[in-house]
């Protein structure tokens, strides 16, 4: 049996079951000594399924042995994201409010991924209810990058992203609201896929800004990353603001679904004669040791057939602003709903008075989570309504057909993921406005609902820097196709040693 | 200029009861983020210019009743006589 089977991509990890050069059981078994080894240094699990994991590479090998079909994704160790619902495991968003929650079903990813054959191994770690840039304000404490304990692994999906880049599971799931998966896909040297807004079902993520998050997969590799949106992407009863995918970039999703062409993402179009976009303001108002390799970048796409134009995007200065005002006013509504009543921990409401109980109650809420419960009430309450949210919608507007305008003229549009390196876990945790200000380059696809991926461009100083790749409404296609011709003419692909 | 009475108002609209330490804490750090949001006020636009679209949702699903079987809640803590417990209104 070949040693390190825990290093191996989705991808790999498919095609040497289904060859039969091991089987699901000896894989999933190095993964869970794996993360045995090395969880307790980087701290991305919350929760390891060992039973469930062990079970399902047993029905695997089973079905295989039998001469049965499996699924596309048969094997693959994924991890999860903990505000994404699986029946009957634990499910706390980080917060001590969640801390006995046990969904009674799964989310529409959860599913389709269990139809495939994925075998889930465990929760991962989170900023609580997904507010955070750096998975510091979680009830487990934070997740460290694996390529430095002491630094931060970023957020708020930074158990997804630290967990695949330590290779304690192949790929994972986050949700992204304004970078939460292309931020620790940055900072942790993976890549992270924030998907168009209704390319993914949210059926059964919990929310926390409902007209900004989606779900999206984090990988070693873009085909990775393809791999798992062919399994969760597309229409879903239970959320209605999905639409059908568009793998093929010429045609409309219409044109698609009538003609019944194969409606799957592909890695291995060999894309030419990209035309790209590079955004002055999100290069301009980055760290010098993160534009620099941004810079190295771009002179070897240049030097690859792809012609890169500068071009400048005005209403970015409104972004930040129209974003936080945005999603903590969304957040303030999705949270009035914690009254213990329905889901929590143990309290017994009797003898209590209800304004008393769910005081009590919300007070188990961390710091951070309150914090944008009130500015959400502020920018909400009379007088300030069209003071705040009413323009942080226009700013929205704004932004959203600048970016349409753009992609008249671009392919796609590129610039750090992150204006920064890592940092020190504790550096900015008592600095909120601070900590707001890391998420600027990242905010503006959740804005106008384009799609956009991070992917490892190079290293800074020993720290992963990340390249964001943005797209225009539905064309993950194109993303997959520029990202997949990149990771080829830049290839950084490194494990950390840990 | 955020005041402590507008927070600790809208903390009890929130039903949060912040501690005094936690009050004043959130006072200057909520103040200097919405001097921060005071950048939407500078969007060029007159009153009857403000326009914005939301998503369009092509079809909503029938509003129709889903049997929720009691077995799935078994994980709600606080039951009693096959009702869910809640505290007293007044």
């Amino acid at each position: 049996m070949p040693n390190h089977l825990y290093r191996l991509t989705a991808n790999q990890v498919t095609c040497g079951i289904k060859n039969g050069q091991f089987s699901a059981q000896e894989y999933i078994f190095q993964i869970l000594e794996r993360i045995e080894k090395v969880d307790n240094k980087v701290n991305a699990f919350v929760l390891v399924d060992k039973q469930g994991a062990i079970e399902k590479a047993l029905s695997i090998d089973k079905r295989l042995r039998d001469g049965e079909a499996v699924g596309e994704l048969a094997g693959v160790a994924v991890g999860i994201k903990d505000n994404i619902c699986i029946k009957d495991l634990k499910t706390t968003c980080a917060s001590n409010i969640l801390e006995s929650y046990i969904p009674p079903y799964d989310a529409s990813v959860i599913r389709s991924l269990k139809e495939n054959d994925a075998i889930i191994v465990g929760k991962l770690n989170l900023d609580e209810f997904a507010m955070g840039s750096t998975t510091e304000f979680s009830r487990y404490g934070p997740t460290r990058n694996p390529w430095n304990l002491e630094y931060v692994a970023g957020g708020s999906s930074g158990g997804s992203a630290a967990s695949v880049a330590a290779s304690e599971c192949a790929v994972s799931l986050g949700s992204d609201t304004g970078g939460s998966i292309r931020c620790p896909s940055s900072f942790c040297s993976v890549v992270g896929l924030k998907p168009t807004y209704g390319c993914v079902s949210r059926s059964g993520l919990i929310s926390y800004s409902n007209s900004l998050e989606q779900i999206g997969p984090v990988g070693k590799t873009v085909l990775d990353v393809v791999m798992v949106m062919n399994s969760i992407a597309g229409i879903d009863e239970n959320d209605q603001t999905t639409k059908p995918i568009r793998p093929i970039a010429t045609l409309t999703s219409e044109d698609i679904t009538k003609s019944n062409i194969s409606s799957k993402y592909t890695a291995d179009q060999n894309k030419r004669n990209i035309t790209i976009g590079l955004v002055k303001e999100l290069i301009e108002g980055a760290d010098p040791a993160v534009s620099k390799c941004i810079y190295s970048a771009v002179d070897l796409f240049e030097g690859s057939d792809c012609k890169c134009e500068e071009t400048s995007m005005k209403s970015i200065q409104y972004a930040l602003a129209s974003y936080y005002t945005i999603a903590t006013a969304e957040a303030s509504s999705n949270l009035a709903r914690y009254d213990n009543i329905r889901y929590g921990f143990e309290y017994d409401p009797e003898g209590y008075e209800w304004n008393t109980y769910f005081s009590n109650v919300r007070n188990n809420f961390g710091d951070e989570v309150k914090r944008r419960i009130i500015i959400g009430s502020y920018v909400l309450s009379a007088g300030y309504y069209g003071k705040y949210y009413l323009r942080a919608h226009i700013a929205r507007e704004m932004i959203r057909q600048e970016i349409k305008s753009l992609f008249e003229r671009f392919d796609v549009l590129i610039g750090p993921t992150m204006p920064i390196l890592p940092f020190k876990i504790g550096q900015k945790i008592d600095d909120p406005l601070k900590m707001y200000q890391i998420d600027i380059d990242t905010v503006i696809a959740n804005l106008a609902g384009i799609p956009a991926i991070s992917m490892p461009i190079g290293f800074s100083n020993s720290f992963p820097v990340g390249l964001q790749i943005m797209a225009d409404d539905m064309c993950e296609q194109t993303l997959f196709d520029v990202a997949s011709f990149f990771e080829k003419i830049v290839d950084v692909r490194r494990s950390p040693e840990i | 200029m955020v005041s402590k009475d507008e927070i600790k108002h809208l903390g009890w609209l929130s039903r949060l009861e912040l501690t005094t330490e936690e009050l004043d804490r959130y006072v200057s750090q909520i103040d200097e983020i919405v001097r921060y949001f005071d950048k939407l006020d500078t969007i060029p636009l007159s009153e009857s210019e403000w326009t914005y679209s939301t998503k369009e949702v092509s079809e909503l699903r029938e509003d129709a009743n889903r049997v929720f079987k009691w077995e799935k809640l078994q994980s709600l803590k606080n039951r009693k006589d096959g009702f869910i417990k809640g505290p007293k209104m007044s």
